[in-house]
């Protein structure tokens, strides 16, 4: 009996795993049809039908629009945000793991605290230091606490990698007379290397798809950032709801060539830290 | 957060010098100055009044009790309790099932997995635009449809908006998490559905009796996430709804900002977000008293 | 060999840490290209007179957008960088923006509450000498908002914006009704749209702002100017006028009445859905201000000149206010950051002395169906292509015995957002209007 059930195909998960494949599927179908529709036809044609008029003059709107420097307004920061958060983040890793010392110890803690504080309620001091600082309104307010927030999961990640590295080899090579900094670089770095993948694309999403601190700590559009140009662009373009999607549609581009080149990286290397 | 594993660190040799504290100093700097600083500067604001014009003024605990006492606030913690609770129950089981589902070797449920990933391609910014315009009851889906059906005003209706919002924010994160549980599922060893097999387990058995346990760590981990974030969560609510109709979608972090940032009242929004603080540490500490996880050790780092 | 490559990847992290350090540097405002966004960096980095200046979208701030350009086009050295925002976002954006000492050099305002802040903490100059020219060409009604103490810290710099009410001629064709003028000739009229499946009222409910439009018309129609004023004077129960209570009991009647539809709430007025409800036949009314009409002409040219009707609100039985009266906003104004240096202040001085409401402005305005609030242009506008709509709106500015500023704009920036909430819960049914009363009063 059993192993007959057994070999049934699974009916009713299969049966669940295609509703869900809809539920997904459907926004993101109205989505990219819409933004293909000319502005007119929107209000007329029925919304899960394609075109019958086809146009990509959407599109040229919103790259006619600024929708390049937004973008890389976007690439500056998640890039600059996440280079410092595996640098500084696999600095302290080390230190913290191999230290041993009452301070370390008390500094690991410290850290794993910030792991509860939710990071939107600092947002007024965080608001107010930044105006103090002079860096309101630029790309900087963006990426100094993009950074220190990260920072607890990040080195939680990586304590974890660097706290399996056998003890032997850090004595070995301290034997051979090996300075810190190359210890770091040759043993920890390669070692740590799922954690670092891990680490980076996790951020690189939160950094990418942040939304309350460009909203918060800049206001020109020559620092604007690709998700809040969205919401921009929602209010510029008003009734042209085809040009909002199609922003929208192209915000998704990056991400998804990503995705694309390197899949089985992303998918894995996203959970992999989190699975130890 | 995650099962956190406390820093037992492999017995280094007190004797060897150990890598020097500077090497800790920029991490701890940014830290420092971007995050502890501003969490004391949020406690300190709390008892302010500044309206973001002018120079903030010492008020007093008068703000707290004025804040605490205002109906509004407490009806937007009863809502965020709403939030968190309904967006764990609809998130969690289905995360675990699609993860579980995903991590069979079948060829159409690796396609399958790849189309639930498409939802992670998004901001939230992105995720709220194209959702307002989809539940639009005037131009958007309900026009695919005869009219009357299907023409729910969700994002307008007092008594549907939040779990119209509660299922949006669903739609945007239950990928990562069944990202998580298919990673988990995929860890469990081959040999104990095997020996299950042998002891005459069903489908539901197995489930029940060796992948749930096997994934206790990853749903404690996926779990905190969803708790905690859904506790702080901002960006979707505020493209979707703004905390409207009415307050119906106020939702604490939403009220903390629109206090601050569109009342321009920086003292009651400080006391918003030190009770948002106290609540995710509370969440945190409970969680992982609840896991036990604060007392692993690091020997079962292979286990899950 | 295994070294080098993870020193190349160290070194190649290093690099990369230096580089985005570097382009950070390189984004910063003070360097971009489009002229300075921000204030305070500009004068440092001795770009002398370049000023800058944040305007809406929609309505008719395009008008507004081409001056500047025009502006720029004359101006090399005196160049002024505008950014457009919608709405909300700047209402949003503005405070913080004054608040961080980033502010633009012209800060858009509706005087009222805001201005008054702005004053009270020394954020915009005394512009009254510099602009007398100017002042001296604007209808003294509308100038006069921009007065604090008698001091002018605000210009008029767009049209005046009376709330109107719109309609689709069509739909009343079809309905064989006539378009109300009284509270009675409304509820039926609601009622005739309903039986045909039409929204009666368009109704941006999402926004909520325009909802304010309903109660501060029922209220000034019911029982004056002064009692709003008691509001903003703070005198103690100044909400528990009579006069208050009844509009909101009318503004729920006509809710269950089905006025509004069943999804006003999902209606966003700054993505112009409740206009598009009108022109694509989908509702019969409108009671919105008057950038509207710009915004039908953009949306839908067709129906704008074909089927758009315009009235004043209906007048309500034994009301004792002047139903000439209207509400709205005066115009935009233009203040001047007091943190801006004195180059930057002296560009946007000259470019309101020049340009606002100059001849050209005029003509634009007037062609995009936009009332300036400029005394003796009956002839102008006579001429005019939307003649008919601009005379009808400038007559109910000028025979107006009061005009009232928005209650959002008037009241203190806290007062607002609760007056706000409140009225989108009554508007939603959440609370009743002796609810709505002490929660208003508790804010005096």
């Amino acid at each position: 009996m059993r192993r007959r059930i057994r070999e049934t195909p699974n009916a009713l998960g299969a049966l669940g795993g295609l509703v869900w494949v809809v539920v997904t599927i459907v926004p993101i179908y109205y989505l990219v049809l819409t933004s293909l529709r000319r502005q007119q036809d929107y209000y007329i044609e029925n919304p899960l039908l394609p075109p019958a008029d086809p146009t990509l003059d959407a599109y040229r709107l919103v790259l006619e629009n600024d929708f390049v420097r937004y973008l890389s307004n976007s690439l500056i920061v998640t890039v600059a945000s996440v280079a410092v958060i595996l640098t500084v983040s696999l600095m302290a890793s080390y230190y913290l793991v191999r230290a041993g010392t009452p301070l370390s110890r008390g500094t690991l803690r410290l850290v794993l605290l910030g792991l509860a504080i939710p990071v939107q309620a600092t947002i007024i001091p965080v608001y107010y230091l930044i105006v103090r600082l002079g860096l309101y309104d630029s790309l900087v307010a963006l990426i100094l606490p993009a950074i220190a927030f990260a920072i607890p999961i990040s080195v939680l990640i990586i304590v974890n990698f660097v706290r399996d590295i056998p003890a032997e080899l850090f004595e070995s090579m301290r034997a051979d007379g090996a300075g810190h900094g190359r210890i770091l670089l040759a043993l920890v770095l390669p070692l740590s290397r799922p954690a670092l993948l891990t680490v980076g694309i996790y951020q690189a999403l939160q950094v990418w798809n942040g939304f309350l601190f460009p909203l918060i700590l800049t206001q020109s559009s020559s620092v604007r950032v690709l998700p809040l140009s969205l919401w921009t662009y929602q209010g510029q373009f008003a009734v042209n709801v085809p040009a909002v999607l199609a922003a929208v549609t192209l915000s998704a581009l990056p991400v998804l060539a990503a995705f694309v080149v390197g899949r089985r990286q992303l998918v894995s290397g996203l959970t992999a830290g989190f699975g130890k | 957060m995650l099962h956190r594993r406390e820093a037992e660190p492999a017995q280094p040799r007190p004797a060897r010098q150990g890598p020097p504290f500077w090497l800790a100093v920029p991490a701890l700097a940014f830290f420092g100055l971007f995050a502890l600083l501003p969490l004391g500067g949020v406690a300190v604001l709390s008892f302010m009044e500044w309206d973001g014009l002018g120079t903030p003024r010492w008020a007093g605990a008068e703000i707290w009790l004025d804040t605490l006492a205002d109906p509004a606030t407490r009806a937007a913690l009863w809502r965020t309790v709403v939030f968190v609770v309904v967006s764990f129950l609809f998130q969690a089981p289905v995360a675990l099932l699609l993860g579980v589902f995903t991590a069979g070797r079948q060829r159409y449920r690796a396609a399958f997995a790849v189309l639930y990933f498409l939802p992670l391609l998004f901001s939230s910014a992105a995720i709220g635009i194209v959702f307002r315009s989809l539940l639009d009851p005037n131009f958007g889906l309900s026009r695919a449809f005869s009219p009357g059906t299907l023409s729910t005003n969700w994002l307008g209706d007092p008594d549907l908006a939040l779990y119209a919002v509660i299922f949006v924010v669903g739609w945007a994160f239950v990928p990562f998490h069944a990202l998580l549980y298919q990673a988990g599922v995929r860890q469990i060893p081959a040999s104990l559905y095997e020996a299950a097999t042998l002891d005459g387990a069903g489908r539901w058995q197995q489930f029940r009796y060796v992948t749930l346990p096997q994934l206790r760590y990853t749903i404690v981990t996926s779990s905190t996430l969803m708790l905690v974030g859904s506790l702080t969560y901002f960006d979707l609510v505020f493209v979707l709804t703004g905390g409207g109709p009415g307050d119906a979608t106020r939702i604490l972090p939403l009220d903390m900002y629109l206090t601050g940032f569109r009342s321009y009242q920086m003292g009651p929004a400080s006391v918003i977000a030190v009770l948002l603080v106290a609540i995710g540490l509370a969440l945190s500490l409970f969680l992982s008293r609840v896991s036990g996880s604060g007392r692993m050790q690091s020997q079962q780092a292979g286990a899950a | 060999m295994r070294h080098t490559r993870l020193r190349a990847a160290a070194a190649a992290m290093v690099a990369a840490t230096a580089l985005t350090l570097a382009a950070c540097g390189g984004a910063s405002p003070g360097d971009s290209t489009d002229a300075g966004t921000d204030g305070g960096d500009d004068a440092q980095n001795g770009e002398g007179g370049a000023a800058s200046a944040w305007i809406l979208t929609g309505g008719g701030w395009p008008v507004t957008a081409a001056s500047f350009e025009r502006w720029n086009g004359e101006h090399d050295d005196q160049p002024i960088a505008v950014e457009e925002f919608e709405n909300d976002a700047f209402k949003e954006k503005i405070r913080t923006s004054v608040g961080s000492g980033e502010a633009p050099t012209l800060i858009m305002n509706w005087t009222g509450g805001t201005l008054a802040d702005y004053v009270a903490n020394d954020q915009v100059v005394d512009i009254g000498a510099e602009t007398a020219d100017l002042t001296g060409r604007v209808m003294p009604s509308v100038a006069q908002n921009g007065v604090i103490d008698g001091v002018t810290y605000a210009v008029p710099m767009n049209d005046v914006q009376p709330v109107v009410l719109y309609y689709n001629e069509d739909l009343f064709a079809q309905a064989g009704i006539e378009v109300p003028t009284t509270w009675q000739e409304t509820l039926d009229a609601v009622a005739t749209f309903k039986d045909a499946g039409i929204i009666p009222f368009s109704l941006a409910g999402q926004s909520v702002w325009p909802e304010l439009m309903w109660i501060q018309y029922l209220t000034d129609r019911i029982g004056g100017p002064e009692v709003f004023q008691a509001v903003l004077d703070g005198e103690p129960d100044a909400w528990s006028d009579p006069a208050i209570t009844e509009a909101l009991t009318k503004i729920q009647e006509l809710v269950e009445a089905g006025g509004f539809g069943d999804a006003f709430a999902s209606v966003a007025a700054d993505q112009s859905a409740d206009a598009a409800l009108v022109h694509t036949g989908r509702a019969a009314m409108l009671l919105q201000g008057s950038w509207v009409y710009a915004t039908f002409h953009t949306d839908n040219p067709e129906f704008a000149t074909s089927a758009l009707g315009f009235t004043s609100f209906p007048e309500i039985e034994g009301g004792s206010g002047d139903p000439a009266n209207i509400v709205g906003n005066p115009a935009n104004f233009w203040s001047v950051s007091a943190s801006a240096s004195d180059e930057e202040q002296q560009t946007a001085l000259d470019y309101l002395n020049e340009f606002v409401y100059d001849d050209e402005q005029l003509t634009a305005m007037l062609d995009a169906g936009s009332v300036p609030p400029v005394a003796g242009l009956e002839d102008r506008i006579a001429q005019s292509d939307d003649a008919e709509y601009l005379g009808f709106a400038y007559g109910l500015v000028q025979d107006a015995p009061h005009f009232q500023l928005s209650w959002d704009q008037a009241l203190p920036s806290d007062q607002a957002q609760e007056l706000l909430t409140n009225l989108s819960q009554i508007f939603l049914g959440e609370i009743t209007p002796q609810q709505f009363v002490d929660a208003m009063n508790a804010t005096l």
